[in-house]
């Protein structure tokens, strides 16, 4: 074969090599910095930020392990001992000090693990009852694992001492009911990715020959010992982490998705970087049977699949990274890794945590989070290693159309790649050592590819900063919902306060509804003037905040009695009739969290203005991101009802008062801002919703507009309570209301150009439609508001009709995608049913689960929507025909109509779909179907089109026989140009996939050129063949 | 100029009414000798060829070639309009946006006339080369449309037997089976009750009833019909007109598309 050029992405990682030789870390280098000789642990202090935590046990009792890094990048196991998990139980009213010796004896005779019970003043975070504490009673317990046993006893009424705990045979409230990792951690101050200092001479290390972990420094201490610190100042750095970031590549069999038990993984590339440098400075691929070499990376060929799994566990363990990424890793990746191991017996391959003897696997979890939807997934514990997997983190953060790699890529990176089909993988394994080299450099890609995800979205430093917010450890952030972030700092606060939060049993149901934010109703249409958009910044929390709304503050009638508290001097009532006590009696401890998470976040974008660090510039945004999101998920807490503590009386109070501003915001600016106070114009709220309402002020230049937004902003504020303010954020100019969180519009921040423009509810990024619809609306949206030519816009919408009813509009326009999942669905799905047929017809290129199921309607017999659907390629290949009626009414029609209706009003606006433009339709003479083998296709006239006798000889009638020179030159000219267009494509194809000199390979139904190139190489075929047609033509 | 008169308005009609359910935009490609249509449903399964001859109209004049492209739903709802017994002409220029439907009521001198928007359908000219058939079965239209419509009501496909002296029509459902048996038989009084084999190779094959539901719509055309079967290749019915056809080309089923 001959010698091919270096790929673009080859050329990048030559650069990388030579740019990691010029610095000083040794490139391709795998392990840490050794330990200094003579490490003294009297003389050394540690300091080492944490990174993963887990709960341990030592000596029968409970303990924490922080896996960590310190600055230098030794890794380190620290082990906390000491601390025990507790609990609290309110004290019986003739509970006596004496009583409690008798009453640790009762306990430890009846429940195991009891360790101690202490006295304490507490009080309850349920409810204001005047602020007095009451006796609690805390019971400890060595081991954690007790605990539960011990607290049920006392919620279920076993546990009876004098008669006391017991209540009509049912047992007591218990209180503080939190996980013993996150317990100690609360306790010792502890936030999640924090750093942590062992003062010289208060730890003792583990001798080696105890040691259980492969860390290069194991150590013991006391919590009583430690020193935490919380992330500020010089504690705001970041240890050297080391991330990995590693993808395999199995062969699979055709038409069948990898399955462990049989299809052999042959390779797995890997790349190491350190957090904050920017070049990887280990690249390697592992690989099954050889491998040409590639530059900028290590090859290791191995004869055996057995071999390279057993070399890649080493190289884990070597290269001790603190992070593992990849893109689907945790679904895919890993535990393919560990089936495949277990299928070919490999015992000593799950062995790559941080802790020798604790073995890898993968367990099935179900996580189900009202923010996040239900999803399965799998979890792999690789002690003392975080996982982050990239696709899990963009599936979590943003809403795309497609997840697929080269999609996120596309559009995170600007960056495409080439996609290639599992079939494909298996012949270029078995193909010599130059195609293996190929899919080498394809995988490194694939392995590349997250890190740089990683950089650009800056995930590990967002969610470091989330986790040292909210005090959770890192894990959590992926593997647990929204609440336990808000329960983490509640508890936090609470110790702080002698508080203590009941252990409410979770019987609500998810369907207790309150009623939700309220929209004022649109008054519809297209508004050629500037429309100003009012908002409340963070709404809910300042809600919260002004009404001193919180769990501490809700009042019942008999304490309102019992303390003769009196309405708006002491205590305020909530639209939903809810009553809180004020903040000058007792401030909440919920309004005390919001206000510290938003003045922290106010001091994060002030430092964030000065700083010039970039990589500081990075910390300080995540960071200022993290505490608006933790402010806004406070309010989600107490109205979840699932939840650990739901309060609908806090968050059906908060919904009550945003109501009742958006509605007092319009009165405000309607009776304020009127002819009647001598104003040119009255102002209309032509739209409200949530947090924000939009006025039409009446005067037709940006520059009053804005004045005005800004002053009526104001002017409301002082009607409402501190902190909660209304903002005057932008401007629409125009504005095209189409319905309740329908509208577009160009957004204005100032007089001299527009910011973008923005859409909100219509269907430019729907996934379940095709890329026609989102296309057509944007330009149209683009021509209306952008261009203000709305006659434009017409004739557009009319021409892509007519090009769509004659065939002219690009396959890849129509072509909608859905992922085929494991479930099996109950109604025939247009996708679903495609793939059964589509296997039917050959097993190998079928889509298997998981996969992407692209299809397009074409005309069938059939009138259900799933008997229409067809695979894009097979519909290219046999000329079949598109059902443009569908795409027409069922995918143009509703979104084009609304958007039309308002400006052009009904009648025009149904013009646009049934005009003179939709009088000409092309109908595809298909080859297929039971009738196509025996039909002939009449040949006609290049000339007139008038169908040719079969004696004609040629490609012309008689009466067109003059023109063919005319018409030959033009046939030609048709040849050339699909040439001219199939290279374009073929070449811009090839220079995705990095190099001018190899077949295109890709298969990528999400691309936009595949299609075009597909159909374009179809085309050129067939003209050719109609070319050919001339030779029999004499003139 | 085309300007074609049917003596009845329901003639027209009734071709209409017998193919506008299998296909909904087709071309009429009106030429000097006659009308022809020839469009395939969406399926590709059923093909439709007619033609009605120069000699089925009572003045007929066409110049040159002239596409109709017609949306037959919409001609359907316009033929309603008219009386059967009214005259019905139908007239276009030679390139046209539309076409004129004139109808006369010859008693009361009432004119109504509709013009129909016409929609350019760019489609393939297709051809089915000329088979030698097996068999030939002539029948009455009425006897062929009881037995599908009979049979429709057991299975969604239909098995025809053609041997030596009978024809065998077959359906085997979930509820049960069905046959209906049709000997040969001359009737010289009224001929088309005839029904007669000819016979070359005895065949079998099986067809969509769903199809064969929208071929017997052809049987108010005429009284007797004529169906051709080889195996393997597509039947072909045919209903005859005084000038002219309807013929419907329907592939059988074969046993690897169950």
């Amino acid at each position: 074969m001959a010698k091919v050029e270096p790929s673009k992405f080859e050329k990048e990682l030559l650069t990388m090599s030579s740019e990691a030789d010029a610095s000083k870390a040794k490139d391709q280098t795998w392990g840490r910095p050794p330990l200094p000789d003579g490490f003294d642990p009297a003389l050394n202090d540690i300091s080492f930020q944490q990174l993963d935590a887990e709960e341990a046990l030592t000596d029968g009792s409970s303990a924490v392990k922080f896996f960590g890094v310190t600055e230098e990048g030794y890794s380190i196991l620290c082990t906390v001992v000491g601390f025990l998990h507790y609990f609290y139980v309110p004290a019986p009213i003739n509970f006596r000090k004496e009583h409690l010796e008798e009453f640790i004896k009762y306990l430890r005779a009846n429940f195991q693990g009891v360790h101690d019970v202490q006295m304490a003043m507490k009080e309850s975070i349920w409810g204001y009852n005047g602020g007095e504490k009451v006796v609690f009673l805390k019971v400890i317990a060595a081991n954690a694992k007790d605990v539960p046993k011990i607290r049920s006893g006392f919620e279920k009424g076993q546990v009876s001492f004098n008669g006391m705990f017991v209540s009509g045979g049912d047992g007591i409230m218990t209180y503080d009911n939190i996980q013993y990792l996150l317990r100690m951690m609360i306790d010792c101050k502890i936030v999640g990715m924090s750093w942590i200092t062992l003062p010289k001479g208060t730890y003792s290390m583990v001798p080696s020959k105890d040691r259980i972990s492969t860390c290069q420094l194991e150590v013991n201490i006391d919590y009583r010992k430690m020193i935490p610190h919380q992330p500020e100042g010089k504690w705001l750095k970041s240890a050297p982490l080391r991330i990995l970031s590693f993808d395999i590549e199995c062969a699979g069999r055709k038409g069948i998705f990898p399955e462990a038990e049989h299809d052999s993984v042959i390779q797995i590339a890997n790349v190491v970087s350190r957090s904050g440098e920017t070049t990887p400075f280990v690249r390697n691929v592992f690989t099954v049977n050889t491998c040409s070499p590639i530059t900028g990376s290590e090859i290791f060929e191995h004869e055996h699949e057995s071999d390279m799994l057993l070399a890649w566990k080493n190289f884990i363990v070597r290269v001790d990274p603190d992070v593992i990424i990849g893109y689907n890793t945790t679904n895919f990746d890993l535990p393919y890794l560990l089936d495949r191991a277990k299928a070919l017996n490999l015992k000593n391959f799950p062995y790559f945590g941080r802790l020798k003897y604790v073995k890898q696997e993968a367990k099935d979890s179900v996580f189900s989070s009202k923010a996040y939807g239900t999803r399965e997934s799998k979890v792999i514990n690789i002690d003392g290693r975080m996982q982050l997997d990239l696709l899990q983190f963009i599936q979590r953060e943003y809403k795309l159309r497609s997840y697929t790699l080269n999609s996120v890529s596309a559009h995170f990176l600007n960056e495409q790649k080439e996609e290639v089909q599992h079939s494909n993988i298996t012949d270029l394994q078995n193909g010599t050592s130059e195609t293996r080299r190929r899919l080498a450099v394809y995988c490194l890609k694939d392995a590349y590819l997250p890190l740089r995800l990683l950089e650009k979205l800056m995930c590990l430093v967002n969610y470091t900063e989330m986790a040292r917010v909210t005090g959770v450890p890192f894990s959590f952030l992926l593997t647990r919902g929204q609440q336990i972030k808000v329960i983490s700092q509640l508890y936090r606060k609470c110790l702080e306060v002698d508080t203590v939060i009941p252990n409410l049993q979770q019987n609500g149901s998810s369907d207790v509804q309150y009623e939700g934010a309220t929209v004022i109703e649109p008054k519809r249409g297209y508004y050629d003037v500037p429309i100003a958009t009012l908002d409340f910044s963070s709404l809910y929390p300042s809600i919260m905040m002004a009404h001193n709304l919180c769990y501490t503050t809700l009042l019942n009638r008999n304490t309102i009695e019992r303390l003769s508290l009196k309405k708006d001097v002491d205590y305020t009532q909530a639209p939903s009739g809810d009553c809180f006590i004020k903040s000058s009696k007792r401030k909440g401890l919920l309004p005390i969290i919001l206000e510290e998470l938003l003045s922290a976040r106010k001091q994060a974008k002030n430092d964030l203005k000065k700083e010039t660090d970039p990589f500081k510039k990075g910390v300080l945004n995540g960071r200022q991101l993290a505490l608006k999101i933790s402010a806004n998920s406070v309010y989600g807490f107490t109205g979840a009802t699932i939840g650990k503590l739901p309060c609908l009386a806090i968050s059906s109070s908060v919904t009550a008062f945003g109501r009742e501003m958006i509605e007092k915001t319009k009165q405000e600016v309607q009776d304020h801002y009127c002819i009647a106070n001598g104003f040119k114009y009255d102002a209309q709220v032509i739209y409200g919703d949530t947090d924000s309402v939009m006025v039409k002020f009446g005067y037709d230049d940006l520059e009053t507009c804005m004045k005005m937004g800004e002053e009526a902003a104001d002017y409301v504020s002082t009607k409402f309570l501190n902190p909660i303010k209304l903002e005057f954020e932008k401007v629409y100019f125009p504005y095209l209301l189409i319905n309740k969180k329908r509208y577009a519009g160009l957004y204005w921040t100032n007089t001299k150009k527009f910011d973008k423009m923005d859409t909100k509810g219509i269907e430019t990024v729907r996934r379940d439609n095709c890329r026609l619809v989102s296309n057509v609306i944007t330009k149209v949206l683009e021509l209306i508001l952008e261009r203000r030519d709305v006659p434009e816009a017409e004739s557009f919408v009319k021409q892509t009709i007519a090009d769509l009813l004659q065939n002219r509009v690009d396959m890849q326009q129509l072509v909608i995608t859905k992922a085929l999942s494991r479930q099996d669905y109950a109604n025939k799905q247009p996708h679903v049913e495609l793939a059964e047929r589509m296997r039917k017809r050959d097993a190998g290129s079928a889509p298997a689960i998981g996969d992407r199921v692209a299809y397009v309607v074409i005309k069938t017999a059939g009138t259900k929507a799933y008997e229409k659907s067809e695979d894009p390629l097979f519909v290219l290949e046999n000329n079949l025909p598109i059902d443009t009626k569908y795409y027409l009414e069922n995918q143009l029609s509703n979104p084009l109509t609304r958007i039309f209706e308002p400006i052009l009003g009904e009648k025009r606006a149904r013009e646009l779909l049934t005009g003179a433009h939709t009088r000409t339709v092309t109908v595809a003479a298909p080859t297929t179907g039971g009738l196509m083998k025996f039909v002939k296709r009449v040949q006609t006239c290049k000339g007139c089109k008038s169908a040719l006798p079969k004696s004609n000889k040629g490609t012309l009638c008689p009466n067109c026989l003059p023109k063919a020179g005319q018409l030959y030159s033009e046939a030609l000219a048709s040849l050339n140009a699909l040439e001219i267009k199939f290279s374009r494509l073929w070449t811009q194809c090839q220079r995705c996939q990095g190099s001018l000199h190899q077949d295109v390979l890709c298969a990528n139904k999400d691309c936009p050129i595949f299609y075009m190139r597909k159909k374009a190489q179809k085309d050129v075929a067939q003209q050719a063949l109609e070319l050919e047609k001339w030779n029999d033509t004499e003139w | 100029m085309l300007e074609a008169k049917f003596e009845q308005a329901a003639f027209f009609k009734k071709i209409i009414d017998a193919f506008k359910d299998t296909v909904h935009l087709c071309n009429f490609n009106c030429s000097p000798s006659g009308i022809t249509v020839q469009a395939v449903d969406d399926s590709r399964v059923l093909l439709v060829s007619l033609l009605i001859g120069e000699d089925s109209f009572t003045s007929y004049r066409c110049d040159h070639n002239i596409t109709l492209g017609v949306d037959l739903t919409a001609l359907a709802k316009v033929l309603k309009c008219g009386n059967n017994d009214d005259t019905l002409s139908l007239v276009a220029e030679d390139t046209p946006e539309s076409v004129l439907i004139v109808f006369e009521d010859t008693q009361k001198d009432r004119i109504s006339e509709y013009s129909l928007k016409l929609i350019d359908i760019e489609s393939d000219f297709l051809d089915i080369d000329d088979i030698e058939y097996d068999s030939v079965v002539n029948l009455p239209s009425s006897d062929f449309q009881k037995v599908a419509r009979d049979l429709s009501q057991l299975s969604d496909s239909l098995a025809i037997v053609v041997t030596k002296d009978t024809i065998k029509f077959e359906a085997n459902g979930d509820i049960g089976t069905g046959s209906v048996i049709l000997k040969p038989f001359t009737d010289l009084e009224n001929p088309q009750n005839t029904v007669k084999v000819e016979l070359n190779k005895p065949v079998l094959l099986s067809f969509g009833l769903k199809y064969l539901l929208d071929v017997v719509k052809g049987s108010s055309l005429a009284p007797a019909m004529s169906v051709k079967l080889s195996e393997k290749t597509p039947a072909l019915f045919e209903y005859k007109l005084p000038s002219g056809y309807l013929r419907f080309y329907l592939a059988p089923k074969f046993e690897e598309e169950e």
